[in-house]
């Protein structure tokens, strides 16, 4: 087929983009046909346009590549029902992506669906019925829209029956369209009329080779042009015997399509495989449609009335295998897809399964739409489709709404606290028209039950706040998209703070970003600022802050993010060398033996039940009015003009707690600590069992400063500290770990349970100042066992100001930020069974009032922040640590110099 | 009647990359014109704040949009475009009438149609973009005269603050605020004005809905036809990270097939995102669409805390557009949000001498390029 391999396929789009493939049978769908199905219609006519929007999807799924659209029909108002009809698919995404073919004999009809189509459609369709001039106006119009066109062989006579009228009709109407009207000719699809054949009348026996013939003839003649045409026509005359109608199709559409025709309207449920027709059907058949006999028709109805009612209707729905998942996978699954034919009843069963309606929607619900979130972050899913989703999630919450009133009047009858359903105020600030995306985030809210207040754009920050107040909302939304959007949120956060706003504040639109949302906005405002990326994010958001179970801790996750970014920015990119220029640039230390102490013991040391009455000389008190926000140095703060007196109330009260706590001895201290032999090999610490160095016991890794400094500033590691191997001297580290927090829960809780939060909170940051203060009071034994603490006769500022020799540097802090090392600390003095305290998976250590790290004596040794670090150092602590580089850029984020993500 | 084909512009993208100027609002902001600026005595009454309305600056302070134009033809520009972008009835409305939905109603076609009717508006409408155009038409003109290098008038086409393709009501699908007609009739205007005040060129630009683009690619079609005067036309999307128009989520292939029936001067990319992650879909039309390709990209992503707002520099810029062009990608280059003069300086100079994407050659599909782009932040 030459002609075939040298025609300009024909492309169409809906949402994605449509090309025809040579030799490839386009499918158009014609289920939304009301003249081809009375189902389809009933549903238009009863006005239940989402199941036909169903009808439509199953088109898509069963795999149409181009769905017919028709409404021609007495009883419907065609340009209203087209009109809404594509709108509705358009909304529609899995069926968006598709063209459509707007299919009517009504011009208003077809205009009217031209102008609800983003892609490339094709019009069904315009002839010559009318005349010529009639013509090229609508084939100059459908151009205008863009569509490709349908022509049927129609002209002012009539029908063309023949093969002789056919090919006439198609050339003189293929000559106006690319000549008179420069339509292209690779978007002109003829059809040229299948007829009903085997109707007893000898004139109508020849139609189907007709048909066939003029299609071989416009391929061959009329370049780039397209075939098409109605296939259910054919079989007319044998309406009620779908088995002889299927074989029919079948064979009929077999021989056309090896003439040229490029695509046609026929129900899939009506079409045998040519294949698998009974040979002595489809002989029957073959007469019938290529005319070989005159008593074909005879024959085939006679074979017929044995046929008649044997004919199973083909199955038209794909298997639904994800309905065998469970009622979680299901309400997933339908949540992504938008499917919302089975949400109800997935609904109702996840329900009964989980006791309670808002475990539903808290759970399966709000996991389906995180992934929603999730696709739509990562490119795979779009707008549309997460409206969709949110659709859907309505649907579902619906259902789910009555049991919540009713648990609601239950609870509301025993006397309980009901609480409201969540409200938002949301806004396109002052000076900002934009409004498309609040629109879809409001829709997304609404959607779940939130009620939704939509003030529109340009809003006045006193107007959104006074709407804020009246309606006693629960949340505000804003939004803008334009940069001087960014200054008028910054004010409305502020102006939130002057009038003592409670509400949290959300912020979203194209230019705002979590970053600036964190650097810009949220330190202005003492409620949470939460940044929303997109719709789809939304929600999470809202439902966390509105829920009393999960919004401390959505805050207090929220809080520490944006404390990271602000640090992040606080911190910009620096230059920074390489790490084996870093390595050269090492502490310089000139390696004496007087400078290498060697302490009383080496192993471990086990300290219970510590004396708190001796811990409480070595506190460090100003953190203690940190706790309480106060800003100040202890003693000086206690003497401050405005806050002395607050401070001095604190001071009072965390004294009479401590003293009681002593007193009672209601928490206890415990530690441990030890002494070992070490050597620096390279930026690591190696500890050793014995002197002969032989058996490593454990090795701590370090990083090294990697930032250019101006001047000599060396680049520091921790491992500069300790004598290096080559050097051959011995020398020790000490480490250690303690906590004041055991009982300090217990204690806690006592007061809660009295209500009593004030002191509960205090005895939480007193704990703290004993845990620090232990660290303090072991870090002087320590010195005195290394030995040359013994002479130091240091004051107890002294103490605080840490004039002493030597440091002790703890993981996750500034010098040493990788908090994994904790679980080598622990290892090495046995921790959790010598001290009772432990690390959990993210090594956080339990009880809270505790600390732990290492302590280094050489004179030299100090404390210094690591700062960036670059890909080298990272690269080359993965390899000492054995750990993958995306752990070690997880754990060491802040310090990373670039974007892992990069 | 002129056509596309023989417009001088068509023969200088077939012997290299015409410059497209910047972003009027990136540069507009640093005037640091205030509020009273903007209104001047002419809508110091206004109720609404105007100041974001940037297109009335060509009315109140027609200087410096003149001094705008005057630095992008003097940092290269063949193209200026017109300051209307969103010198339509629909979009000014924003700022002069009052909401409904403040007092509880709706924006609906019946709002719209009001707006569509509304003499005030239209006047205005009319007068920004004829008034954009003659301003623009001057200075490509004295420019053009002063260098012997022919300057093109662009008028900008915005994408509306109203969609076709999406509906704001929760409980609707089907619902739409404005209809087809509406738009149409609102761009008619827009068109018909631009070509009065002497522009040489209809870009529509920013498209993130194609359905509003298709419903200004009618309007355009309707004014060439009722006024027997045609121009070439320029057709550039807004595409998301996924290669979607933004807001109806159309492909950037499924596009080329939707519009490429206006024959236009070139189709491209502009907006939404900056030229890093346009690539592949610059990289996509530009395989499937055989006119001229444009692009101009933001100066990056957003980023607030930058001085332009924007995170790109204009060596940034003239990086990746000069490996675009020596990628064989475009006809056309330029910057949008977030690109200044010096900007376009850097692009101008980066793309001298460099050779235009071939006209009418669509590369074989599986000939890509590849990118000599360092991936920054």
């Amino acid at each position: 087929m030459s002609v075939a391999t040298e025609m300009k396929p024909l492309r169409l789009s809906g949402s994605q983009p449509f090309t025809q493939q040579p030799g490839v049978y386009i499918m158009i769908g014609e289920r939304t046909n009301v003249a081809g199905s009375p189902k389809f219609a009933k549903l238009i006519k009863q006005g239940k346009y989402e199941e036909a929007v169903s009808v439509a999807r199953q088109q898509v799924e069963n795999g149409a590549n181009v769905l017919d659209i028709c409404m021609d029909e007495g009883m419907i108002d065609g340009v209203a029902a087209m009109t809404r009809y594509l709108q509705l698919l358009g909304s529609e995404p899995e069926v968006a992506k598709v063209p459509f073919m707007v299919d009517s004999s009504k011009w208003e009809v077809i205009e009217a669906g031209l102008k609800c189509l983003q892609g490339k459609g094709i019009v069904n369709s315009i002839s010559l019925k009318e005349g010529e001039e009639k013509f090229r106006q609508n084939a100059a119009t459908v151009l205008k829209y863009g569509a490709a066109v349908v022509v049927m062989a129609f002209d002012e006579e009539g029908q063309a029956a023949t093969y002789e009228e056919k090919i006439r009709i198609c050339e003189r109407a293929y000559r106006i369209l690319v000549e008179g009207v420069g339509f292209p000719p690779e978007d002109i699809i003829f059809d040229p009329n299948i007829l009903t054949v085997a109707t007893g009348m000898e004139e109508h026996n020849n139609y189907a080779v007709d048909y066939i013939k003029a299609t071989r003839w416009i391929k061959a003649n009329l370049p780039h042009a397209k075939v098409s045409g109605g296939v259910s026509n054919i079989s007319f005359s044998f309406r009620g015997n779908n088995k002889v109608r299927e074989a029919m199709h079948s064979a009929f559409l077999y021989h056309a399509i090896a003439a040229g025709m490029d695509m046609g309207i026929v129900n899939a449920g009506m079409l045998e495989v040519y294949e698998e027709i009974e040979p002595e059907l489809k002989v029957l058949v073959e007469d019938v449609l290529l005319n070989r006999r005159p008593d074909a028709t005879e024959r085939l109805v006679d074979h017929g009335e044995t046929l008649k009612g044997a004919g199973a209707a083909v199955n038209e729905k794909k298997a639904e295998e994800w309905r065998n998942g469970t009622v979680e996978e299901r309400l997933s699954h339908a949540l992504v897809k938008g499917i919302d034919a089975y949400i109800e009843l997935d609904a109702e069963e996840a329900r009964v399964k989980l006791g309670r309606p808002l475990l539903v929607i808290e759970g399966p619900l709000m996991a389906g739409m995180s992934v929603v979130g999730d696709l739509f972050g990562a490119g795979k899913m779009f707008l549309p489709q997460v409206v969709k989703s949110a659709r859907v999630m309505k649907k579902a919450v619906a259902h789910l709404t009555p049991f919540m009133e009713a648990e609601k009047a239950a609870m509301a009858a025993s006397g309980e606290v009901v609480k409201a359903q969540g409200k938002i105020v949301l806004a396109t600030v002052k000076g900002d028209v934009h409004d498309i995306g609040k629109n879809i985030v409001g829709v997304v809210l609404a959607c779940n039950n939130y009620e939704v207040i939509d003030m529109g754009v340009m809003v006045p920050c006193e107007k959104i706040l006074e709407r804020a107040k009246t309606e006693k909302a629960d949340l505000i939304g804003l939004s803008g998209l334009i940069t001087p959007s960014l200054d008028e949120m910054v004010h409305v956060a502020r102006e939130m703070e002057r009038q003592g706003f409670k509400l949290p504040l959300l912020i979203g639109g194209a230019t705002t970003s979590r970053r600036h949302t964190a650097v810009k906005i949220a330190p202005l405002y003492s409620e949470p600022v939460v940044h929303v990326l997109d719709a789809s994010r939304a929600v999470p958001v809202t439902t966390s802050l509105l829920s009393d179970e999960g919004k401390p801790a959505f805050v207090a996750q929220h809080r520490a993010d944006y404390d990271a970014l602000r640090k992040a920015h606080a911190s910009p990119r620096q230059t920074v060398v390489s790490l084996e220029t870093a390595r050269t640039r090492r502490t310089p230390i000139e390696w004496r033996v007087e400078d290498i102490p060697v302490p009383e013991f080496t192993g471990v040391r086990v300290l219970d039940n510590f004396p708190l009455a001796t811990l409480r000389d070595f506190i460090d008190w100003t953190p203690l009015f940190h706790a309480w926000g106060l800003k100040g140095v202890y003693p000086r703060i206690l003497e401050h003009e405005g806050q002395g007196e607050q401070a001095r109330q604190i001071f009072a009260d965390a004294n009479a707690l401590l003293d009681r706590i002593i007193d009672k001895n209601l928490i206890t201290a415990r530690g441990v600590y030890g002494f070992f032999l070490a050597s620096a090999v390279g930026d690591d610490i190696e500890l050793y069992t014995d002197d002969t160095r032989g058996k490593v016991l454990e090795r701590f890794h370090f990083l090294r400063q990697q930032a250019n400094r101006e001047g000599s500033e060396p680049c520091r590691s921790l491992a500069d500290f300790i004598a290096p191997k080559e050097t051959g001297l011995l020398d020790h580290i000490g480490a250690f770990a303690v906590t004041s927090g055991i009982g300090l829960k217990e204690l806690c809780d006592r007061f809660r349970a009295e209500n009593d939060d004030y002191n509960a909170i205090m005895a939480e940051a007193v704990a703290d100042r004993l845990a620090e203060a232990f660290a303090e009071c072991l870090h002087k034994r320590v010195r005195d066992e290394w030995g040359y603490g013994c002479e130091e006769g240091l004051t107890h500022a002294d103490l605080i100001q840490e004039k002493y020799r030597g440091i002790r540097p703890a993981a996750g802090y500034p010098a040493c930020p990788d908090h994994t090392e904790k679980g080598t600390l622990w290892r090495l003095l046995d921790v959790q069974a010598n001290a009772g305290m432990l690390i959990t998976e993210s090594f956080a250590m339990w009880p809270g009032s505790s600390v732990s790290g290492l302590y280094f004596a050489h004179p030299q040794s100090r404390y210094f922040s690591l700062g960036k670090i670059d890909r080298d150092q990272v690269s080359d602590y993965h390899e000492r640590k054995n750990m993958s580089v995306a752990e070690v850029e997880r754990w060491l984020g802040q310090n990373l110099n670039y974007d892992p993500a990069e | 009647m002129t056509t596309a084909h023989e417009h001088p512009l068509q023969k200088i993208l077939e012997s290299r990359i015409a410059i497209i100027d910047g972003a009027m609002g990136t540069t507009i902001r640093t005037y640091g014109m205030t509020e009273a600026d903007i209104r001047g005595e002419r809508f110091k009454d206004s109720t609404k704040d105007l100041l974001n309305n940037g297109d009335l600056f060509s009315l109140t302070q027609p200087k410096m949009i003149g001094d705008i134009h005057r630095r992008f033809l003097e940092a290269g520009a063949d193209i200026i475009e017109t300051n209307t972008f969103g010198a339509t009835s629909i979009t000014q409305s924003e700022f002069f009438v009052d909401d409904p939905r403040e007092r509880g109603g709706r924006k609906d076609p019946a709002f719209y149609q009001k707006i569509i009717d509304d003499p005030f508006l239209n006047s205005l409408a009319w007068e920004i973009n004829e008034k954009s155009a003659r301003e623009c038409r001057e200075w490509a003109d004295h420019f053009g005269n002063a260098t012997g290098r022919q300057r093109f008038v662009a008028g900008a086409i915005g994408p509306l603050t109203v969609s076709l393709s999406n509906s704001p009501d929760a409980d609707d699908a089907g619902f739409r605020v404005v209809t087809f007609d509406q738009v149409k009739t609102a761009y008619i205007q827009q068109v018909r004005a631009l070509i009065a005040g002497g522009t040489d060129l209809l870009l529509v630009e920013t498209i993130f809905d194609s359905l509003n683009a298709k419903a200004a690619l009618v309007a355009i079609r309707e004014v060439f036809e009722q006024d027997g005067k045609e121009l070439p036309v320029m057709i550039s999307a807004a595409v998301g990270r996924g290669g979607e128009t933004l807001i109806s989520a159309q492909t950037t292939e499924a596009f080329w097939n939707a519009v490429q029936h206006m024959k236009p001067l070139s189709v491209g990319l502009n907006c939404s995102l900056g030229p890093d992650l346009m690539y592949p879909f610059l990289e996509e039309i530009s395989q499937k669409a055989d006119v001229a390709i444009s692009c101009y990209p933001n100066a990056g992503l957003p980023n607030p805390l930058s001085e332009t707002g924007f995170d790109l520099g204009p060596e940034d810029m003239a990086r990746y557009l000069g490996d675009f062009a020596r990628g064989g990608l475009i006809n056309i280059a330029g910057g949008c949000c977030g690109n200044t003069p010096e900007h376009i300086a850097a692009i101008a100079k980066a793309l001298d001498g460099q050779p235009p994407r071939r006209l009418g050659a669509i590369p074989p599909e599986g000939a890509s390029y590849e990118p000599q782009i360092e991936r920054r932040a």
